[in-house]
């Protein structure tokens, strides 16, 4: 009971905050951290099997390009675009996996890294599709009216801010389930000791790929409901650069958590980066970035989430706890 | 009929071959030694059995199901278990838990249940944690159950080797080395803990470097050398066999 009171407390302010201020600077901010938390926590859930994706900016691609498609062309509402976004890019996930997950370390990294970029080329190349560089404009999701309550996504940011909080909800009680399940045990086993875990009856592709598929498809939402909140998909939307900062936002977070690691390192570095360097000079944003990390790789190895455990004196985990593992190299 | 039989196998690694031809039975029950000099073969050999290396000649053929060619979790699930001569525990976490996770091949319930926390599916957590304490006990570990794998010293990784493969309840027990690096005193306790098994009607073939060790515990040996079986027999006969002596101690000169 006691461990379901900080995230309820977390959860309260979170619902709260718009009753504080409705700037929609601020909630801007807010609401980015959140598109960024979800794909944080699809990048740590697949690191827990001991893999590295470098290339889940490229699944918000996918799922970015899908609902705006599916909305635009074929009059599909937002909310069956979201879902469609999530189930496509879950698809090329099982694809892909099912294909890379073999290789394991430091190739699948490379792939998954490469990938991005094959999404990126083929989203500008592919004009009759998407429009090429032009990009796609997605609109807001349609104006809702509940008896007498109107809910409008284009005159103010606070639906979307409540509709963030809600899928971020969403996702960390998936993660955090898995995590706490005979799965999640399952995905510390292969990361710790492949060739053990594989001789105590564990199919390690299947696992693999089962949590690869699902940080697919939640990062596919993410990118769906991005595109639809800033009004715009292009093949520059999501990149390379933003695949390696869900990696960083893990590292400054924490990645032995699954849930609040995400979630602060996605707000530190995602909000308060973005704050931080609109009242700096715009050239500062890599350098205040870059200083966040190096402090925190330094005093706080285990990312944020260890300051919990620093002011409680509980032991610090080390860094990407979990991560390092026996390999098999047999064949 | 015999519960393993491996026929003919052959495995390459280049132009060096680590295991020639190699034939055998063994029936259900059994307490057989394979014995050799380094580099004989006797890992190669478990390591073809258990499924690490896929890719050899030869069959083999496990309760009359081919299983040659299938992952290890595949022939886990067969009933053959292995329990490793290095360091192979998930050494992050507890001797308990360790345990615990080697009985999910045995589990009923799926992911789903597991997802959702259902009732049936939290009280074959709590069976199977139950399960793991008392698979503790024969091993001597049961005090040790909330250390953590990692800092444990050799001798009692090695006992917790032991009961991880028991966990998922085998009909075949691969023991690799079971003698290396442990202590005098301990060495009775593993013999003691391979004779229980034997009695308890699991086959047990071990791989073993001594030789004294293994001569008084195991009615049958087998004998490696540069990949080939060289005697197959009682004890008695296979430490007298004038092949072996050579093998193991070189031809006198002049």
């Amino acid at each position: 009971m006691k461990k379901v009171i900080p995230p309820a407390v977390g959860l309260v302010l979170a619902l709260c905050f718009p009753l504080v201020t409705t700037d929609p600077f601020i909630l801007s901010l807010l609401i980015e951290a959140g598109v960024w938390a979800i794909a944080v926590m699809g990048f740590v859930a697949i690191l827990r099997t001991g893999e590295f994706s470098l290339g889940q900016a490229a699944f918000m691609a996918i799922g970015g390009y899908a609902s705006a498609l599916v909305t635009i062309n074929l009059g599909i509402p937002f909310w069956f675009g979201l879902v469609f976004a999530g189930i496509m890019a879950a698809l090329v996930a099982l694809a892909l996996g099912v294909v890379v997950l073999r290789l394991g370390g430091i190739y699948f990294a490379i792939v998954t890294l490469v990938f991005g970029e094959i999404v990126r080329i083929v989203a500008l190349n592919w004009q009759g599709l998407t429009r090429g560089a032009t990009g796609l404009t997605p609109s807001a999701p349609s104006t809702i009216h509940i008896g007498s309550i109107t809910i409008d996504f284009i005159a103010s940011k606070v639906p979307f801010y409540y509709l963030i909080v809600l899928l971020v909800l969403v996702a960390a009680v998936v993660f955090w389930r898995v995590d706490r399940s005979r799965l999640g045990r399952t995905f510390r086993s292969i990361a710790s000791n492949e060739t053990l875990a594989e001789h105590m009856g564990i199919h390690l592709m299947k696992y693999k790929v089962i949590i690869f598929v699902i940080a697919g498809f939640f990062t596919g939402i993410a990118g769906a409901f991005f595109c639809h909140f800033t009004l715009f998909m292009g093949p520059t939307t999501f990149d390379v650069w933003d695949s390696i900062m869900i990696l960083i936002m893990g590292i400054v977070g924490g990645t032995s958590s699954v849930v609040l690691g995400p979630i602060i390192g996605a707000l530190v570095l995602s909000a308060g980066g973005a704050y931080l360097t609109s009242a700096l000079m715009v050239g500062m944003k890599p350098l205040v970035y870059g200083i966040i990390v190096i402090v925190v790789v330094v005093l706080l190895p285990g990312g944020l989430v260890d300051l919990g455990r620093y002011i409680s004196r509980a032991p610090r985990i080390s860094s990407l706890q979990g991560v390092k593992r026996h390999k098999k190299r047999g064949n | 009929m015999p519960i393993l039989e491996l026929r003919k196998l052959t495995k390459r690694f280049g132009n060096l071959i680590a295991l020639r031809e190699f034939d055998l039975d063994i029936n259900q029950g059994e307490l057989i030694g394979v014995i050799g000099p380094n580099g004989s073969g006797k890992t190669t050999l478990f390591n073809l059995i258990s499924g690490y290396y896929r890719r050899f000649e030869g069959e083999i053929v496990y309760k009359g199901k081919r299983i040659s060619g299938l992952r290890p979790d595949q022939i886990a699930r067969q009933g053959i278990a292995r329990v490793f001569q290095s360091y192979m525990l998930y050494e992050d976490t507890s001797v308990l838990e360790n345990t615990t996770r080697c009985c999910y091949l045995r589990c009923e319930t799926n992911s789903w249940q597991s997802f959702f926390n259902t009732s049936r599916y939290r009280k074959e957590e709590v069976n199977q944690r139950a399960e793991a304490e008392e698979l503790l006990q024969p091993v001597g570990l049961a005090e040790l159950r909330d250390s953590l794998a990692g800092k444990l010293p050799y001798g009692y990784c090695r006992l917790l080797g032991v009961a991880m493969a028991l966990a998922t309840n085998p009909t075949l027990l691969l023991l690799d080395e079971p003698m290396a690096g442990i202590s005098h005193d301990e060495k009775g306790l593993v013999i003691n803990l391979i004779k229980k098994l034997r009695d308890q009607g699991i086959t047990v073939m071990l791989v073993e470097h001594d030789v004294k060790a293994v001569v008084d515990i195991c009615p049958r040996l087998v004998v490696l050398d540069f990949g080939r079986k060289i005697a197959d027999g009682r004890p008695e006969e296979v430490t007298t066999d004038g092949k072996v002596i050579e093998a193991y101690l070189g031809v006198e000169q002049g």
